[in-house]
């Protein structure tokens, strides 16, 4: 009966059978593995082959991470699992997990590093809000103003004119960040138009309009100034300074220098003063011949010899200095790239609407430039982070500094395949964040080329 | 015209450099670091037993003790100190350069060191010797049986050029391995790459507290070199020459007495000799020429013990500090018992 023509009215209706279900072997868990790892007698192999390998190299990971384990111990010999075999000793990186974080940064005195990281993530966090406006302003003040606060809250002590001056600013500048974002999330609007609002200025001349703002910001400033005049913290030398948090410190201050030197310099090596160019290029290709290593060694060793008897440099402030020009030697070159990558006619359309240079440069120029550049300053940022390590070539306890301390204290001795491992771990994390953070940032800035 | 007067330029520039460069009034270093209210003491990268960091972020160690007793005779106080931990490569430019005051950590006193590098050394305080260490199971007894092994070392130190230079005089024809980092020399040594390894002799000892099984490998009674090992100073200044020499022998001198960190205060209130007298400052003035308090030597010893404690604490005692190499008879013994510490009289 099925077989047999419908007819409707004496007409004769093509009714397709309905298709068949693919063959079992093409589709699901099945279909996918035919097609992507036995497509074929090569590719059969390999799959064997490389099932083979990571499953051995997973089983002797889980072994050592997890069989072998001894988590509670409190020397190395304690982590033996039979007389003459030691076991994975993570007992000895508990133990010292606090030393890699924050080095030798005396235990009273760490939340104030944690406090810092507390409030750069705070002063960060608004650039994910949507609803936040001034998100350039914020950005840059966590880069530009919050350092002071940070710099005062590691090294504590006594604050000099200056530091008093800036720290209030700090503080300040981060208390205003949060109430503009608190008010943002709220209203939908900035700080300053709330203020102007809030004060009935906002029916007054455009030109009146900024006094309410700035007479309060006077006034919040001076409030801070003097509600933290008396506070001072116990003073840490940066000779105490170490781990993951000296780390951070160095790459850093590296990575937000470089970026804003880095531009001056590729503009001036681009530049038509013979002068400035000749400078450019001298210091980029300078520091760029020579390894980071030799930059370092000389900052420590041969700059103090230059230097009146006496006057010692602290280690720290050199190797950063050094840090700082060695990777804005790099930034110049990658920045002066994406110069080249902006076609002829932006600079000429920059100049026939009559920009000055620096607008040109500031509005034109930059913004297409800088986002065609994001992968490769990321690029570059990783590997500062990573370069960082050089630093405890010259004695300077940085992550893995501190990891090669564990190896040689009689009570851990010889213990150096578990931290490594944790350094790794932490490497791995915070460089991933990085490069997350870089396609984020991608993403958003490309949506004007996917419209 | 315009590039002679450049270069009248420049050299005027080097002439007020080099001259702003010259210090002005050589202040003594003992001046330097009391006006500074610490001392700066050179150690070395983590070496266990002499200098190395516990998980509370502490350094500890005998060369750290010596860094704390120097600080306790100035300032009466052994926490007066910042520990610069430099890297062998430099460690010779950071003194020269002024960075640090003094320099305590495992260098190797030699002529060369002590006349050409500006630097010299005050005295030993600890004895060390290059040695051989070998499975047990190879069943090396002696050194000499070492014909064409291959044996791991570190580079960059002496012990390389010993090692060659034992291999040349005895024929042995030893292959070396050299290796940057000592964990990797270890695990190269344990998976058997090597025949040997090679190490001043209380490096050895450690290195073997840290293997999975210590009682598999043993330390040939041989020693092929002589490092004695002691804290160096800046030449030119010898009033701090004096300070940081003296502060050793008073270490020694407080073992060879019997004073002890616990009996110390005692011992201050009623003196057993007359030696004792002198040295803890109850009696004459003996340390007038070193500039500092007559209480120098009760606060050293108030603060770190005698030699004998330093050593049976960090190298004596196989503890979480210690790595456990005997003193009993060996050269860092008292010269009392048949060993090389000996300290002048405080007279």
């Amino acid at each position: 009966m099925a077989d047999a023509p419908m007819t409707s009215g004496g007409l004769l209706v093509f009714k397709p059978k309905p298709s068949l279900p693919p063959p079992p072997a093409t589709t699901g868990v099945i279909g996918w593995m035919r097609f992507n790892l036995f497509d074929g007698i090569y590719s059969s192999v390999t799959t064997v082959i490389g099932v083979l390998l990571i499953g051995y190299i997973a089983i002797g990971f889980y072994e050592w991470a997890f069989v072998r384990a001894v988590w509670e111990a409190s020397s190395r010999n304690e982590c033996r699992i039979s007389p003459t075999e030691f076991g994975t000793c993570w007992a000895g990186v508990e133990f010292w997990f606090t030393r890699f974080i924050y080095g030798r940064y005396p235990d009273a005195e760490i939340w104030r590093i944690d406090l810092a990281a507390l409030i750069f993530v705070l002063w960060m966090a608004p650039l994910w809000l949507p609803r936040v406006t001034a998100k350039v302003i914020v950005g840059l003040s966590a880069v530009m103003v919050f350092p002071f606060l940070a710099g005062y809250l590691f090294l504590g002590g006594e604050r000099n004119w200056f530091m008093a001056i800036m720290v209030a600013l700090s503080l300040t500048w981060f208390i205003g960040t949060m109430v503009h974002v608190a008010i943002c999330l709220v209203t939908n609007q900035g700080l300053g138009r709330w203020i102007i609002q809030a004060t009935g200025f906002a029916s007054r001349d455009d030109r009146l309009q900024k006094y309410p703002i700035i007479i309060l910001s006077l006034i919040a400033y001076f409030v801070v100034y003097f509600l933290v005049a008396d506070w001072q913290t116990v003073e840490v030398v940066p000779n105490q300074w170490g781990g993951l948090f000296l780390t951070l410190v160095i790459s850093g201050v590296g990575i937000a220098s470089a970026l804003p030197i880095g531009i001056v310099l590729a503009l001036g090596r681009r530049s038509q003063m013979p002068v400035v160019r000749v400078l450019c290029v001298a210091f980029i290709e300078l520091f760029r011949s020579v390894p980071l290593i030799t930059i370092l060694f000389m900052a420590t060793t041969m700059f103090p010899l230059f230097l009146p008897k006496g006057v010692v440099f602290n280690n720290l402030a050199s190797v950063i200095v050094a840090v700082c020009l060695f990777s804005a030697a790099y930034m110049a070159e990658t920045v002066r790239g994406g110069l080249q990558a902006i076609s002829r006619g932006q600079y000429e359309a920059a100049e026939a609407m009559g920009l000055s240079y620096w607008q040109s440069m500031g509005l034109i120029v930059m913004p297409q430039a800088l986002k065609l550049m994001i992968p490769n300053i990321v690029g570059s940022f990783i590997g500062l982070l990573k370069d960082t390590t050089l630093v405890s070539i010259i004695g300077l306890y940085d992550l893995l500094g501190m990891i090669n301390a564990v190896s040689q204290d009689p009570q851990w001795i010889g213990l150096h395949h578990e931290p490594l491992f944790t350094a790794a771990v932490l490497y791995f994390v915070a460089c991933l964040a990085m490069s997350k953070y870089s396609q984020h940032l991608e993403r958003k800035l490309g949506a004007g080329d996917r419209r | 015209m315009k590039k002679l007067s450049l270069l009248g330029l420049g050299a005027g520039l080097l002439a007020a450099l080099s001259f702003t460069a010259a210090p002005a009034v050589a202040e003594s270093t003992l001046d330097i670091v009391k006006k500074r209210g610490h001392l700066r003491c050179q150690i070395g990268t983590p070496s266990p037993g002499f200098y190395n960091l516990k998980s509370d972020g502490t350094w500890v160690g005998s060369d750290v003790s010596i860094c704390r007793a120097i600080a306790a005779a100035i300032f009466g106080d052994p926490n007066k100190v910042e520990f610069q931990s430099v890297s062998s490569t430099v460690r010779f430019t950071a003194l020269a350069n002024g960075e640090s005051d003094l320099l305590s950590r495992t260098a190797t006193w030699t002529l060369f060191r002590d006349t050409q590098l500006g630097l010299s050394f005050t005295t030993v305080n600890f004895y060390d010797g290059q040695g051989f260490m070998v499975p047990k199971d190879s069943g090396i007894k002696s050194t000499l049986e070492l014909k064409g092994a291959t044996v791991c070392v570190l580079t960059g130190t002496t012990t390389e050029l010993n090692l060659t230079d034992y291999s040349r005089v005895h024929k042995l024809d030893i292959q070396p391995v050299v290796f940057q980092d000592s964990n990797v020399r270890n695990e190269t040594y344990l998976k058997g790459g090597c025949d040997a390894i090679t190490n001043d002799k209380s490096g050895l000892a450690s290195n073997k507290a840290g293997f999975p099984d210590p009682g598999a490998h043993t330390i040939l009674p041989e020693t092929i070199s002589k490092e004695p090992l002691g804290p160096a100073v800046r030449k030119g200044d010898s009033q701090w020459f004096d300070i940081v020499r003296w502060t050793v022998f008073a270490l020694i001198a407080a073992e060879e007495a019997g004073i002890t960190q616990a009996n110390v205060d005692e011992m201050a209130k009623n003196p057993p000799s007359p030696e004792v007298a002198r040295m803890l400052g109850v009696e004459a003035e003996v340390h007038k020429g070193l500039g500092l308090d007559k209480s120098w030597a009760h606060w050293i010893i108030k603060s770190v013990g005698n030699y004998g404690e330093i050593y049976g604490k960090y190298m004596g005692s196989a503890s979480s500090d210690g790595i456990g190499i005997g003193r009993a008879g060996s050269q860092n013994d008292l010269w009392t018992r048949g060993g090389l510490m000996y300290s002048p009289p405080f007279r």
